[in-house]
């Protein structure tokens, strides 16, 4: 099973990277946080890389067992 | 009476240095002594305030924005800027860079200059370099109270010549768009605009959109000079090092980002983050900011730490390989919610490996950076560059160069 991915909007700074780095996996709410829309298409280390580009930590992965990766 | 003591911890390693940027509960604590300038910015603000404002900044710091600057405006003024140095043969890259990147900088925090005169410029130059000494006041050598006074005067004065001429603009510009004679496409791409369309969101008085404005002039054009002239000093010497890169040098704007990237990464804008706890913190590591304490992250060390840019940390090294999550430009743009928002558009995007050299952004420093070494930069033996001895930080106070065919 693939990884989850998850935004934290209390985390958010809408600095829009993953918005504009996975548009169809991302986009912007009606408050202009990051939201997780379609990650289908985002291959695990996809995943990965755009969590860790996340200036402000707001992203986070699991795996399929549910464990928090660190993306530090 | 003596005054309380404050405990101050200093973070040397990336890992913690990452971890304070992300928590809550550290406040920014690196302007207190530029209040004049810095007194209710962006980078100043903490929790609510500062989500609500950095959300609709954000609106200017799109990657289709940075498209636009990168590929259209900046180019254009790249070239107007260096024509006459050109024709000189030769330039101080200190005032070069400054002046290069004030332009620019002018373009995205939205300040007109109407009579497009060469004073009017200089008059600009003058006002940002007072801002820039007002928000790095900390670390001046002078006498702050009275450069607090002076630089509170050009800020006044800035205003009547060039913000509030501005805002008049925009804001008819804005009146524009609502009766429907313009479109959307028609207005401002800057900040100024940004904010003065978001009044009912954000209800900032005129001396707040007055100093955010003036910082973020100060921080585009400053922060992107320094590392403007930095990275043509280092890449210099790389390649008198390395000759065998000159070709990458001129033809491989790939190649120059990483430059510009280490060059970063080895000197950060400022040498220190710092922080004020407001609650008890401990790191991931145990370290721990008792509530009051202040939190010094020494960007310096937290750059060359060996556990992540390895044995070779202290050197500039364009070709350095990072673990994955690692900026090549370490932590020098910051992280968490202060994170720089001009981050990538100064530095541009970090490329993937599968990057496509030809919609790739590469930051406005790496375009006005290669655009000099085409145009022949080299140091002039005559004159060898000095440092700045007006501020304990690292700056160049001047460096010559040549430009055009060397003889």
């Amino acid at each position: 099973m693939p990884y989850t991915v998850a935004v934290d909007k209390d985390v958010c700074i809408s600095s829009g990277k993953c918005v504009a780095d996975a548009p169809q996996a991302f986009q912007f709410d009606a408050d202009e946080l990051a939201e997780v829309v379609d990650p289908s298409g985002l291959s695990d280390a996809d995943k990965l890389v755009i969590a860790r580009n996340c200036p402000s930590g707001a992203i986070s992965i699991r795996d399929d067992a549910g464990n928090a990766l660190d993306v530090d | 009476m003596s005054a309380p003591t404050i405990d101050v911890v200093t973070v040397q390693t990336f890992a913690d240095a990452k971890d304070a940027y992300r928590q809550k509960e550290l406040r920014q604590a690196l302007y207190d002594d530029g209040e004049v300038i810095m007194a209710d910015v962006l980078v100043n603000l903490h929790g609510t305030e500062h989500r609500n404002r950095r959300r609709v900044e954000n609106r200017s710091f799109r990657r289709d924005t940075f498209e636009l600057y990168e590929r259209e405006l900046f180019p254009a003024v790249t070239e107007q800027t260096l024509a006459p140095y050109l024709r000189a043969g030769s330039v101080d890259l200190v005032h070069l860079g400054h002046e290069l990147m004030l332009n620019l900088a002018a373009l995205t925090a939205g300040v007109d200059r109407p009579q497009e005169t060469a004073e009017e410029t200089g008059r600009l130059y003058d006002y940002t370099m007072l801002f820039i000494e007002g928000a790095t006041l900390a670390h001046s050598t002078l006498d702050k109270d009275e450069r607090r006074v002076a630089i509170f005067a050009a800020l006044e004065e800035w205003d009547r010549e060039f913000l509030t001429p501005s805002i008049a603009r925009r804001r008819a510009a804005i009146a524009q768009l609502a009766a429907g004679e313009i479109a959307e496409a028609d207005l401002p791409k800057d900040v100024l605009t940004t904010l003065l369309r978001s009044e009912g969101e954000l209800d900032l008085p005129h001396e707040v959109i007055r100093r955010e404005v003036a910082f973020l002039l100060l921080a585009g054009a400053h922060t992107s000079a320094t590392a403007f002239v930095r990275s043509i000093d280092h890449i210099l010497s790389w390649v008198e090092a390395h000759p065998e890169d000159q070709p990458k040098v001129v033809g491989d704007r790939l190649f120059v980002q990483r430059c510009i990237h280490e060059t970063v990464r080895l000197n950060p804008s400022s040498p220190v983050g710092q922080r004020w706890a407001l609650a008890d913190v401990t790191l991931k590591s145990g370290l721990h900011v008792p509530k009051g304490g202040k939190l010094v992250i020494d960007l310096a060390a937290v750059n060359r730490d060996p556990e992540v840019f390895g044995p070779t940390a202290e050197a500039f090294d364009p070709y350095r390989e990072l673990p994955p999550g690692v900026g090549p430009f370490g932590l020098s743009f910051g992280g968490g919610m202060h994170v720089c928002i001009g981050q990538d558009l100064a530095g541009g995007v970090v490329p993937a490996e599968d990057v496509d050299p030809n919609v790739h952004l590469y930051g406005l420093v790496a375009g006005a950076v290669q655009r000099l070494f085409n145009a022949g930069v080299r140091r002039d033996p005559a004159n060898p560059p000095q440092r700045d001895a007006a501020t304990a930080r690292p700056y160049w106070g001047t460096y010559p160069v040549l430009l055009g065919p060397a003889d």
